[in-house]
């Protein structure tokens, strides 16, 4: 029955289930997101704090360095985040982009695959974020 | 050649004729309230980045219609799934990730230019509804009030603190650089370096109320000597016109009670709600460019002006005579 519905090789990996999180991996997705929202969160009120009432207390340059270096953590996690996605996605071992069967190992995959797309765009989204940083060094 | 390849061509010929209007409507791109004529630095900048974007959008657009003929004209046939993936990775990640990438760089390199600290004069201007207040502080300190039109000195940078009586309005002179809000009880900061003398039209660029598209200014970029005679001349005391009928006008304007709301330095008229009114004549426009500066314009102006300015909070003076009405224009034209 299952073989008439399609007509799709058996899964490479289909007696393999030792993955089978994907309620954990439902949550895990959602980091590399949560990170770049705290980063643009983080960079934004501290800059504008800074320049409407404490640009006195410190050179913009300190302020500067801190974010960048918070940054530069930020994107290293986010990295980390979305290699494992893309370990968990296994596109290069069982050669599947889509995942479309209903079964537990198919869900992993996909949470995988989409926790690796979530994880770049954070990452482009981190590094957007901190140009101004980088590019003006004032607050004018 | 089939009837139906003839009509196409036919269409495609009177479409092209079409193309020939284009030069007449880009002429509207010229013109002293145009953001492609740059009357400064500032205008430079912008009018490059505008190119820069218009260029990119061009080659982009004629790219993208290029892959659409090829994918659905030249090569229907479905691609391989290796193609599919890079045209995904490549045009759909990659491509952009640095394209906009590259344009939100070059954006932010040019904000600093465009934020400069000024060197020239301090002019605050307090938008009304519908004019603008505009205040010159002086080297000593003092402050020369007048209205409705800006004087800059070429080659130095002007600056503008920028402020609100009631609602939003938003302070544009297009042709020497960006526009910037103005808040009532905040007041922002922008800084203009015109170059290249003329006269200018700024325009309010934030919604402001029912005359909001009449509320207009001329900004005048004067050889910085000239900008020093005029300003001394801003500073002193109306001289008014010695004509018997000016005259007249003048006991009109104090007995009719223009002076409750506008200012005539050195005559009893002192008021602050309406604008200054000193030297009112030697102004490029009148009521924040809604009229010209002759004598019958300030008599159209003074009869009605809410038929010029819907809302405007002057009232109309139609229980005058058309001849003291004349009067007072003559008065207000000779205010020099």
């Amino acid at each position: 029955m299952r073989d008439s519905d399609h007509d799709r090789q058996p899964h490479p990996r289909g007696d393999a289930h030792e993955f089978a999180e994907e309620r954990e991996s439902l949550w895990r997705i959602t980091l590399a997101p949560t990170i770049w929202a705290f980063h643009f969160v983080i960079s934004y009120a501290a800059v504008s704090v800074y320049c409407f009432r404490y640009d006195h207390l410190a050179a913009m340059g300190t302020l500067r360095a801190a974010l960048i270096a918070m940054t530069a953590l930020m994107l290293a996690a986010i990295a980390w985040i979305g290699w494992r996605a893309f370990q968990r996605w296994d596109v290069r071992g069982t050669g599947e982009f889509s995942n479309p069967e209903g079964n537990a190992e198919d869900r992993h995959q996909f949470l995988g695959h989409a926790g690796f797309l979530l994880a770049l765009i954070s990452f482009i989204g981190v590094v957007y974020d901190t140009l101004p940083l980088i590019v003006l060094a004032s607050c004018r | 050649m089939t009837r139906n390849t003839r009509a196409r061509h036919v269409r495609f010929l009177r479409s092209g004729w079409l193309l020939l209007l284009v030069p007449f409507l880009l002429a509207g791109c010229d013109g002293r309230q145009s953001v492609l004529v740059d009357g400064g630095a500032d205008a430079r900048i912008l009018t490059d980045l505008f190119w820069v974007m218009l260029t990119g959008a061009v080659v982009l657009w004629i790219g993208m219609n290029g892959l659409f003929y090829w994918a659905t004209r030249r090569s229907p046939a479905p691609h391989s799934q290796r193609m599919a993936n890079w045209l995904v990775i490549l045009g759909g990640i990659l491509f952009p990730t640095l394209t906009l990438g590259a344009l939100l760089v070059y954006g932010l390199t040019l904000m600093p230019d465009l934020r400069a600290t000024g060197d020239g004069p301090v002019i605050r201007v307090t938008g009304e509804q519908w004019w603008w207040r505009v205040d010159y502080t002086r080297d000593d300190g003092s402050i020369v009030t007048t209205a409705n039109e800006i004087r800059l000195p070429a080659g130095v940078r002007s600056t503008f603190l920028l402020d609100s009586k009631k609602v939003i309005h938003s302070f544009w002179v297009p042709s020497l650089g960006g526009k910037m809000d103005m808040f009532p009880g905040r007041v922002t900061e922008m800084t203009l370096g015109p170059e290249r003398p003329g006269i200018y039209r700024g325009q309010c660029a934030e919604f402001c109320g029912e005359s909001h598209a009449w509320m207009a200014f001329e900004a005048e970029v004067m050889a910085p000597e000239a900008f020093e005679a005029w300003l001394d001349a801003e500073a002193a005391p109306a001289v008014a016109p010695t004509s018997a009928e000016a005259g007249r006008g003048a006991a009109l304007f104090l007995s009719q009670g223009c002076g409750a709301c506008h200012a005539v330095r050195g005559t009893p008229a002192t008021g602050r709600v309406g604008p200054d009114l000193t030297h009112v004549g030697s102004r490029h426009s009148l009521a924040a460019g809604r009229l010209g500066t002759s004598v019958e314009d300030f008599a159209k102006w003074v009869a009605n002006p809410g038929a010029w300015k819907p809302g405007a909070e002057m009232p109309a003076y139609d229980h005058l005579t058309d001849a003291q009405i004349g009067a007072i224009a003559a008065y207000l034209e000779g205010l020099e």
